[in-house]
This record gives structure tokens, C-alpha cells and sequence, in this order.
């Protein structure tokens, strides 16, 4: 049981379908967690990193039609074709979520007390009373100081930090075995993306989950995730262990992106050094890869077919790339 | 919760005196005069002698300021005056047809709010399909059908058709249920549309998702979530239906030849009894008054956010 991943996903692909447009935001991605382990998924805005992680736990909003392909098995279960009722008993139970933005996340007219305590009375059948005790003990354990006194508070009386660890108190009240946080510091002040990270971290450690951390911000990758995926335009460019990922990174849109970090020793006033150009809209098929518009390595052959994921010279790194692959075998 | 409560009313006291001002001049500006009727009512023909004579004898010759004064200074003890044309007491004949508007009033408030939490859930539950259809076709029709004709088809229906319930005066419990189905029908469907796009913009926060994250269903989420975020809107705009519901009385008191404030204020306006259309029209409006802050109060208990900018 234990060699085997809590969350395996294999070729999974997403379409959305709305009445007036239809798009494929995950295309044919690959990835596994295992227990006690933090996967990072990276990428920019729009690649398709938050629709991969809630599409199949069903978490899309109404109105748009989800058709998935591939496979999501959730230990050794397979949520593809599974029906809503079935995934609705896994959500929160088995998965916890943590969303971006903890100003809107909770629900403004509600006491946080109950919105904790609710969980534990859905997944671990406690009495209200048990179930109080039970969030009092969470807000103990995500750092809240005067516990008591916040669980009869508004989410409107907490700051942004505070909320975030309510959003985390709640994910993990029903004892998930998985984690999953959507850019849980993106919304946050600076000095408070760390404590919550760390937070984060700390928790994943000690209470032996599974987390996947979908982010933007490489140096949340750095701080806390064992293993990367790097999505670009809806497939995996890149993915590995972390150290070996960030430290050389081999396709051309990874080491772009860790390019444009700013660095100390850069000069006042220089121009950040992004990517030139825009990421390619998703509404129609891209034929070969998806970057090669606005890679410095891109040779002709780049746009005939899209390129596989290939094992690099280092067994563990898995690279998207045609030019970087030149010669090597596909996966 | 002290301090906003003492400054509504405050607000309240002011907005009363500004509304007896205006119900004065409304009232004193209206054409016709009163005095004729009264000659005529006696029997006497309405020469400019006897005429003036009337006026003399019922205050109407006095300094219009002079008139105000006297009557308000009255009706904030409660005396509303002698009417005209009856020549009793305006104040006890309105203190049992008050107790009956208000009953009528409160049974309708109470059942708009049940048929628009219904319509409005069922249409929110099953959004653009068959239920949320017919709750919004019904709303429709509600809306549009003037609460005169409502009556009468009721009447129409219940009363004539299957004889089940009866169609005028005051026989007993069953006596009400027409009449406030037909008050109710208006508000009801106005309101069944604030509940379901009140929820279904509610379904679409964030916190929303997270509700789904927990593993919540969508009637927990409906019931549990998103009703508490609506239900300050939803007092807000019960509040105003029920004070419309005042002149939808007018229209039906008479109709179901009910003797409430309603029906006495049209036979005031009839007869251009001002004393009667004035005590009637203040009731109104502090009616009205009174409405709104109880809106305030429980839109302050039942909203967080707004509670604490006042605590």
C-alpha cells in the first residue's frame, strides 16, 4: 500500500463545454502523490493547474460541462465515471481544499465556529457538541491565539492571515488524507505568505497527508514542495523532484520562468525579464508544442507534432521539449 | 445596538412630524368642500349662508396654521377628532378597524413570506429548468394581475364555484383566508423573484465552493449557506411590500366589505371627512415608519457585518 501513490493521475484531460464555447484546459497530464509528500503544480495564469486539481473532484462551477478522459485514481479509486453523490462523500472526508482568496472564501454571516465544527459532524458523525470541542482543538493547532473567542467571531472580524487559517482549519477537519491548496498564499500579505506556508508545511508533516500545491510562486516551491509539475498551455512541460528541477532546469519555458525572479543583485530600475509574447488561448488545438511561438530554442520541427514527455539525463526529470529531447527516447 | 436604536428613532420622530405636515396640506389642498356635504347630508339646502354657518360651526374658517396646530396637538394624544359626515369619534372608530387591517396585514405578510420562500427555492433548486420556470411564470402573473381582479377571481373560485370559503363579511376563521390570499399575491410573487436571484447570486460565491469542498449537498448549501446571506435582502424588501400592503387594504377591505382602516379612509375621501382622511393617512404612514425600523433592527440582528458598525 505504501509504494503505491495516494493520488495517481495518468493522461487526464479536461473539457469545458459552455453554451457558447468549448475549451481543453488540461491536456493529457500525467502526475502522483504519494503520502507525506508535497507535489507543486506551477504555472501561469490560465494553464489549466486549478481546473486539473477540481474538475475531477467535481468543484467546477454551474454551467459548464465537464467531460474528463484519462485516469484519477484516489487510493486505488477511480473518480473518472464515478457519479457526483459518490465524489461529494470524498470531498472534504478524504480531500481537504484551500482556496486562494480567504476574504471571500468563508461565508461572511456565519460564525466560525460553526463553519469548522460543521465538517466534523458531516465526516466524523460527532454530536454539535463533540464537534465544538473538535474546532476549538483545529484553531488550536493551524497558531490562532484566544481559540475560544475567535470560533464565536465573523469572518469579517478576522484578517487576511487569520482566515487563511480558518480556510486550513476547516480543510483539515474532516481528517483528509489529501491536501489540496490553490495558490493558499497568493491573496496574502508578504510577511504573512510565509507563516502560512510554513503552516502549511507543518501540518502536512505532522498529521502525514498528501499535499498538492498548486502555486505561481517559486519560491513557495522551494520552501515547501518535494516534487514539480510545470504547466504550460494545459500539458506538463517539465516535472521532477524539486531540487533537481529548480537547481537546472532543462525546458526552455521552466528555466524562463525561474529566469524572471528578480534577483538581489539586480540593478534599479532594469526591465523584469518575462517571457516575450503571450500564453496561446486554449479554445483551439494546438498541433505541435505550445510554447515554440515564444521559445529561443524553437527550430521548425517544433511545430509538427507535440512533443512527449522524455526521461533527461537525469532518470527522475521528465521534459516536454523537442530540442532538449533531440535524440532520446520518449517515456 | 442602544445608540442605533435611539438615533432610528430619533430619525423616526422627524420623519412622523414631516409626514403630518404633509398629510395636512395634502388633505386641506384637495378640492371640494366638505361643509356643502354637510348642508346637503342635513337636509338643508347649501345656501352661502348655511354654508359658511357649517363652516363656522366645524373650524374650517380658522387660520389654516391655526388648524394644523390643533389637530396634531390633538392626535399625539391620540384624538383624532369628530367626523363629518358621522359625527363620532374617529379615534374609536378606528381603534377596532385597526386591529382587523393589522390582522389582515400581518396573516398576508406572513403567507407572501411563505409562498416566496417556496417559489423562490424551488426555482433556485433547479435553476432554468421546469420548476424554476413555473415559479417564474406564476411570479409573473402575480405581479401583473391587479389585486382587484385577483379578488374577484378568488371570490370567483372559492366562494362561488365550490362554495368553500365565504366571500364578504366576517364569519368566522375562514372569514380571512380570501382576503389575505388576495393581499398576499402581489408581495408574494415579488418576493419569490428576490429569493431566487438573492440564492442563486449566493450560489455563486466563493464560499460556495467551499461549502462544495466540505462535502456539503446543494440543499444543505442552499439551506445552511446561502438562505442566511439573503435574509437581510429579504427583510428589507418584506418590509417594503408589507408597507405597500396598506394600499392594496384600501382595494380590498371594500371588496370583501371588510371594516378595516382602508375601507374607513375611502368612505373618508368620499365625503371629504378630513378628519377621518387625515387620521387615516397618519396611521399609514406610521405604520410605514414603524416597519421600516423594525427592517433596521432586524436586518442589524441578522447581518454581522452590519451590526458592527454599530456596536
Amino acid at each position: 500500500m505504501h509504494d503505491q501513490p495516494l493520488l495517481d493521475v495518468s493522461n487526464l484531460t479536461v473539457n469545458l463545454l459552455t453554451a457558447k464555447s468549448a475549451v481543453r484546459p488540461v491536456d493529457g497530464v500525467s502526475y502522483s502523490v504519494r503520502q507525506g509528500e508535497c507535489l507543486a503544480i506551477v504555472g501561469e495564469s490560465g494553464s489549466g493547474k486549478t481546473v486539473m486539481n477540481f474538475a475531477p473532484l467535481g468543484l467546477m462551477p454551474t454551467g459548464v460541462t465537464t467531460m474528463l478522459s484519462g485516469s484519477v485514481k484516489l487510493e486505488g479509486r477511480e473518480l473518472i465515471g464515478l457519479p457526483e453523490a459518490e465524489i461529494q462523500k470524498l470531498r472534504g472526508k478524504s480531500v481537504g481544499f484551500i482556496f486562494q482568496d480567504p476574504m471571500s472564501a468563508l461565508n461572511p454571516v456565519r460564525r466560525i465556529g460553526r463553519q469548522i465544527a460543521e465538517m466534523a459532524e458531516l465526516h466524523l458523525n460527532m454530536t454539535s457538541k463533540a464537534a465544538e470541542a473538535r474546532a476549538l482543538e483545529l484553531v488550536k493547532l493551524v497558531g490562532i491565539s484566544d481559540p475560544a473567542a475567535r470560533l464565536r467571531q465573523y469572518p469579517h472580524e478576522l484578517s487576511g492571515g487569520l482566515r487563511q487559517r480558518i480556510v486550513i482549519a476547516i480543510a483539515l477537519a474532516g481528517e483528509p488524507k489529501l491536501l489540496i491548496a490553490d495558490e493558499p498564499t497568493t491573496a496574502l500579505d508578504v510577511t504573512v505568505q510565509a507563516q502560512i506556508l510554513r503552516l502549511l508545511k507543518d501540518v502536512q508533516r505532522r498529521l502525514n497527508m498528501a499535499m498538492v500545491l498548486i502555486t505561481h510562486d517559486m519560491g513557495v516551491v522551494a520552501g515547501a514542495a518535494d516534487n514539480i509539475v510545470v504547466m504550460y498551455a494545459a500539458r506538463a512541460a517539465e516535472c521532477g523532484p524539486v531540487d533537481k528541477v529548480l537547481v537546472s532546469p532543462r525546458h526552455p519555458y521552466t528555466r524562463g520562468l525561474i529566469n524572471a525572479i528578480p534577483r538581489r543583485e539586480d540593478p534599479i530600475g532594469l526591465e523584469f525579464r518575462g517571457l516575450p509574447g503571450i500564453p496561446p488561448t486554449l479554445g483551439a488545438p494546438i498541433k505541435g508544442c505550445a510554447l515554440a511561438p515564444r521559445c529561443e530554442l524553437a527550430v521548425p520541427a517544433c511545430g509538427n507534432s507535440r512533443p512527449p514527455l522524455v526521461r533527461s539525463d537525469d532518470s527522475a526529470v521528465l521534459v516536454a521539449c523537442p530540442v532538449v529531447n533531440q535524440g532520446k527516447a520518449a517515456a | 445596538m442602544i445608540h442605533f436604536i435611539s438615533k432610528r428613532l430619533k430619525h423616526s420622530l422627524v420623519l412622523l412630524f414631516m409626514a403630518s405636515v404633509v398629510c395636512f396640506t395634502l388633505v386641506v389642498s384637495a378640492p371640494g368642500n366638505v361643509a356643502v356635504l354637510i348642508a346637503e347630508l342635513r337636509g338643508a339646502v347649501a345656501t352661502p349662508g348655511y354654508v359658511e354657518q357649517v363652516e363656522e360651526e366645524i373650524g374650517l374658517n380658522k387660520p389654516l396654521l391655526m388648524r394644523y396646530v390643533d389637530w396634531l396637538g390633538d392626535a399625539v394624544r391620540g384624538d383624532f377628532g369628530i367626523s363629518y359626515r358621522t359625527g363620532q369619534d374617529v379615534s374609536a372608530d378606528l381603534a377596532n378597524r385597526m386591529l382587523v387591517t393589522g390582522i389582515l396585514i400581518a396573516g398576508s405578510a406572513v403567507i407572501a413570506t411563505l409562498i416566496s420562500l417556496a417559489l423562490g427555492f424551488l426555482g433556485a433548486f433547479w435553476p432554468y429548468k421546469l420548476p424554476d420556470r413555473v415559479s417564474r411564470g406564476l411570479a409573473l402573473l402575480g405581479a401583473s394581475t391587479p389585486t382587484f381582479f385577483v379578488g374577484a377571481l378568488m371570490i370567483y373560485a372559492f366562494s362561488v364555484t365550490f362554495q368553500l370559503l365565504p366571500s364578504f363579511g366576517f364569519d368566522g376563521p375562514k372569514s380571512w383566508i380570501l382576503p389575505w390570499l388576495t393581499i398576499a399575491v402581489l408581495p408574494a410573487a415579488v418576493l419569490s423573484r428576490v429569493v431566487r436571484v438573492g440564492l442563486e447570486e449566493a450560489m455563486t460565491s466563493p464560499f460556495v465552493l467551499t461549502a462544495k469542498s466540505k462535502g456539503l449537498g446543494r440543499t444543505a448549501i442552499l439551506f445552511r449557506e446561502a438562505l442566511p446571506n439573503i435574509t437581510p435582502i429579504f427583510i428589507n424588501a418584506l418590509g417594503t411590500q408589507v408597507g405597500l400592503m396598506t394600499a392594496t387594504a384600501i382595494i380590498v377591505e371594500p371588496l370583501f366589505a371588510w371594516q378595516g382602516v382602508g375601507d374607513y379612509f375611502l368612505a373618508g375621501v368620499r365625503f371629504r371627512d378630513f378628519m377621518v382622511v387625515q387620521a387615516c393617512l397618519l396611521i399609514f404612514l406610521t405604520f410605514f415608519i414603524v416597519v421600516n425600523l423594525i427592517v433596521d433592527l432586524a436586518v442589524l440582528l441578522t447581518d454581522p457585518r452590519i451590526r458592527r458598525q454599530w456596536s
